[in-house]
């Protein structure tokens, strides 16, 4: 139950619980403890009460078991005169000696426990004297009829031993019941102590669970009063103080820092607000202070307006010496210096268009008379055009034939060539075919060899029988006769074997040599073949020619019609041209009258007059001498012209891709010329510029 | 044999043949059989134109070139060559020759002497000569021809 100071704050609720338990459990513990073993202990005591009860109650039974034994003796000896112990006396004292031997072993342990072991060998010695007398001593005595003297002597010897005996086991006796009186207070006394044992540690347990309720109860609460007022003090509006319990480790220690979260967010809204506040001030005086400049400047652009103004009014009347004079405040000065800048530069200007005014009136003349000429020549090229384009007309036609033509001509090649391909399988079979005879002609050749064996061997039988009948004589005679009827029939079919065999031969080499025609025939139909192909080859590059001629003639048609067009344009450019260098003329006239309007200062005059280009004053000198030559005239003119407009002379006169030459190269490509045996071409595709 | 021939008027069988250009016959009662060429087996220690042996159902007879016999080139024997076996003095004898060409009955009055201007020994071997219309045949005498070289061998 001791904690330590950082565990006063840092346990959280259900470790103080836990701790609460813990102590619970530890009371009833001890007092449960305490209760058994003090009942153990009383237990034990009563315990040995019962045995010193135990025990006395032996001694007492040995005690009346001794007493018995000696008036049995007295009986005995009173009963002398019998001669005999009876029976039942016998039995009796036998019993009685059993008794105090079975019990003996008890009483020795009672006087140990006692502490009197020392009685015990005279109590021994007694017992075994009293034993003696009575079983052996009384018994030989009484059966003897012995005198009285004897009985009386062992009657002292019985009566002393009994008393002494029984003067021992009262001793012992009282010996034991003091020991259990003894034993049994010590149990109660023990039985009170317990009862005083438990009934402490029971209110100390009591006494500890109230100190930690009380301990735990008070941590909780006032960590949680003390985070409910903060909360309450926050939302009051008390930011600045800080939230207790901040350090704690159990729950009330999160809950204070979360509550410290929102303290923390509120603080930095509240300094937010503040420094936008504080713009929004300074914004507003910097818009007071641009107002002021405003002002300031719009007076001041005022000043300068009316300055303009007044100057410009002045340039409008034509006045060119016009300048301000006075400086403008700040920027603006340099608004004036711009307007003097510009009245000077303007000046400069009229005085050239001045100068100027002059030489376009000249050459207006000069183009005037070009743009005649211009026009004579443009007639005559329109007419060669017609002519140009008409001839063009006619050889187109012409090579469409000629296309055609062609076309067909590759086509009866081509039928040529696959006759001769079938012409040559033909020879081929026709090859074959003599090989077959000629197989056929050998088989033959075999076949007559056999009819010319078997006409040999009949002439051969033919003989041996005409022997045979020559050799019958007489009788033999008719036989002879068809032998030799047989004989010719073989002779003649020998011979007619042989006819074919060389039959047979003949054709073998008519055979070989019509081999070799018809080889010879293929190899000629091989090489018109091969020649027909390059016939076919040779054709079908004609077509393709003819082909490219064709559309190349198209193209030169198309170009024609572009040119006939052109010049057309041109035709009705020059015109237009004519009338424009006539209006040019009136033109520069007046341009002189309104550029008269304008005077300005005599040191700008001359000093324009010094930055005027002098090649351009000679140039139009040169041009108005020489106007009577047209051709000297026109490049005379080019040139001034170059001078002024040089895109627009460019633009008018670069010339298109000559389709006429682009046709030339590719004929020139498909008949396999050189480009270069075409030299007039070349030479026309230079000139077309100049055209 | 040499009795029919002189019997006048009597008919007399031959056998014909060539030997090169040249014909001869024999007398076709000197013939036993007639056959084809067929290959002969040589004999050691012969002349010439015996060419050698060969066997005629079981019995061996010898072949005799009769080209070479009569002095001639020896015969090239081919398919259309022939063997004439001949019964001379009761011996079997073959004869080759080019080519078996007739077989002629001829009377006895056209065989004629051969010319006397030949001497005796080669006049031995001839008979006579048949003349024909195309052609003149020598008729031999197989007895000198064969029997005496037959004798010699033996």
């Amino acid at each position: 139950m001791n904690k330590s100071p950082s565990a006063k704050s840092n346990l959280s609720v259900s470790q103080r619980l836990a701790t609460l338990a813990g102590a619970a459990f530890l009371g009833f513990g001890s007092v449960l403890g305490l209760g058994w073993y003090q009942n153990n202990r009383s237990e034990a005591a009563l315990e040995k009460a019962i045995v010193a009860e135990r025990g006395m109650r032996t001694a007492e039974e040995m005690r009346f078991a001794g007493m018995e034994l000696v008036l049995i003796a007295m009986d005995t000896i009173i009963d002398r005169e019998e001669r005999k112990i009876q029976p039942d006396r016998a039995a009796q004292i036998k019993a009685s000696l059993e008794l105090l031997d079975a019990k003996t072993p008890a009483l020795e342990d009672l006087a140990r426990l006692l502490g009197k072991s020392s009685v015990l060998p005279n109590f021994k010695a007694d017992f075994a004297e009293l034993r003696k007398a009575i079983e052996i001593d009384l018994k030989a005595l009484v059966e003897a009829g012995a005198p009285a003297d004897d009985f009386a002597r062992i009657d002292d010897a019985i009566d002393g031993g009994g008393e002494r005996m029984n003067a021992v086991l009262t001793e012992l006796t009282e010996a034991a019941a003091d020991l259990a009186l003894e034993r049994t207070d010590e149990a109660r006394a023990e039985s009170k102590h317990a009862l005083l044992m438990q009934a402490g540690a029971g209110l100390f347990a009591m006494g500890g669970m109230l100190a930690l309720i009380w301990f735990h109860g008070n941590v909780l609460r006032r960590g949680i009063l003390g985070l409910r007022d903060s909360m309450q003090r926050i939302l009051s509006g008390d930011l600045s103080t800080l939230v207790p319990a901040l350090g704690r480790g159990d729950e009330i220690g999160e809950m204070a820092r979360s509550v410290d979260l929102f303290r923390t967010a509120a603080v930095e809204k509240r300094a937010l607000e503040q420094s936008a506040a504080a713009s929004r001030d300074e914004m507003e005086q910097e818009r007071d202070r641009q107002e002021a400049e405003r002002e300031q400047a719009v007076a001041r652009i005022k000043i300068a307006v009316e300055a303009l103004g007044r100057a410009l009014n002045q340039l409008a009347e034509g006045n060119l010496a016009v300048a301000i004079r006075e400086p403008f405040e700040g920027g603006l000065d340099s608004l004036r210096r711009d307007f003097n800048d510009t009245v000077e530069r303007l000046s400069h200007v009229l005085s050239s268009v001045k100068e100027n005014t002059a030489s376009i009136d000249s050459n207006g003349r000069q183009m005037r008379s070009a743009a005649d000429d211009l026009a004579r020549r443009t007639e005559r090229q329109a007419a060669s055009l017609e002519q140009t384009s008409a001839a063009l007309e006619e050889i187109t036609a012409t090579v469409k034939t000629a296309t055609e033509r062609a076309e067909e001509a590759s086509r009866m090649v081509d039928e040529t060539r696959i006759n001769a391909e079938e012409s040559g399988r033909i020879v081929g079979e026709a090859i074959a075919a003599m090989a077959r005879i000629e197989g056929a002609s050998s088989e033959i050749g075999k076949i007559i060899n056999v009819i010319d064996e078997i006409a040999f061997q009949t002439n051969l039988l033919a003989l041996n029988a005409g022997v045979e009948a020559a050799r019958a004589g007489e009788a033999g005679k008719g036989f002879a006769v068809v032998a030799q009827e047989v004989r010719e029939l073989a002779q003649r079919a020998a011979g007619a074997a042989k006819d074919i065999k060389a039959l047979v031969m003949r054709s073998g080499n008519e055979v070989e040599t019509g081999v070799k025609l018809v080889q010879e025939t293929g190899g000629a139909l091989g090489r018109i073949g091969a020649n027909v192909a390059r016939i076919n080859e040779h054709m079908s590059s004609i077509v393709m020619a003819a082909r490219e001629q064709s559309t190349g003639l198209h193209e030169i048609n198309a170009a024609v019609a572009q040119l006939d067009q052109m010049t057309q344009q041109n035709a009705a450019m020059v015109e237009q041209t004519n009338a424009a260098s006539h209006t040019l003329a009136q033109d520069a006239e007046r341009l002189s009258e309104l550029v008269g309007q304008f005077h300005h200062g005599q040191a700008r005059e001359t000093a324009i007059r010094a930055a005027a280009p002098a090649p351009l004053q000679s140039a139009v000198k040169a041009g108005s001498v020489k106007t009577s030559a047209p051709g000297a005239g026109a490049i005379g003119n080019a040139k001034t012209v170059s001078l002024r407009k040089p895109a627009a002379a460019q633009a008018s006169t670069r010339p298109t891709p000559s389709p006429a030459k682009a046709l030339m190269g590719k004929l020139a490509g498909a008949f396999g010329n050189k480009p270069g045996s075409m030299p007039s071409a070349t030479a026309s595709g230079e000139n077309w510029e100049e055209f | 044999m040499s009795n029919a021939i002189k019997q006048s008027g009597a008919y007399l069988e031959i056998v014909s043949f060539h030997l090169g250009d040249q014909e001869f016959c024999i007398d076709i009662m000197a013939i036993r059989e007639i056959r084809g060429w067929a290959p002969v087996t040589p004999m050691p220690h012969t002349p010439p134109y015996v060419l050698g042996l060969i066997n005629l159902r079981g019995a061996v007879i010898p072949v005799i070139d009769m080209a070479c016999r009569l002095g001639m080139k020896m015969t090239e024997p081919s398919e259309r060559s022939a063997i004439i076996v001949t019964d001379i003095n009761g011996k079997l004898v073959g004869l080759l020759v080019e080519q078996v060409s007739d077989m002629m009955t001829i009377r006895s009055e056209d065989l004629q002497p051969a010319p006397e201007i030949i001497p005796e020994a080669q006049r031995a071997f001839c008979r006579g000569i048949v003349a024909l219309e195309k052609s003149m045949v020598c008729f031999l005498n197989l007895d000198t021809v064969i029997a005496e070289e037959l004798a010699q061998a033996a």
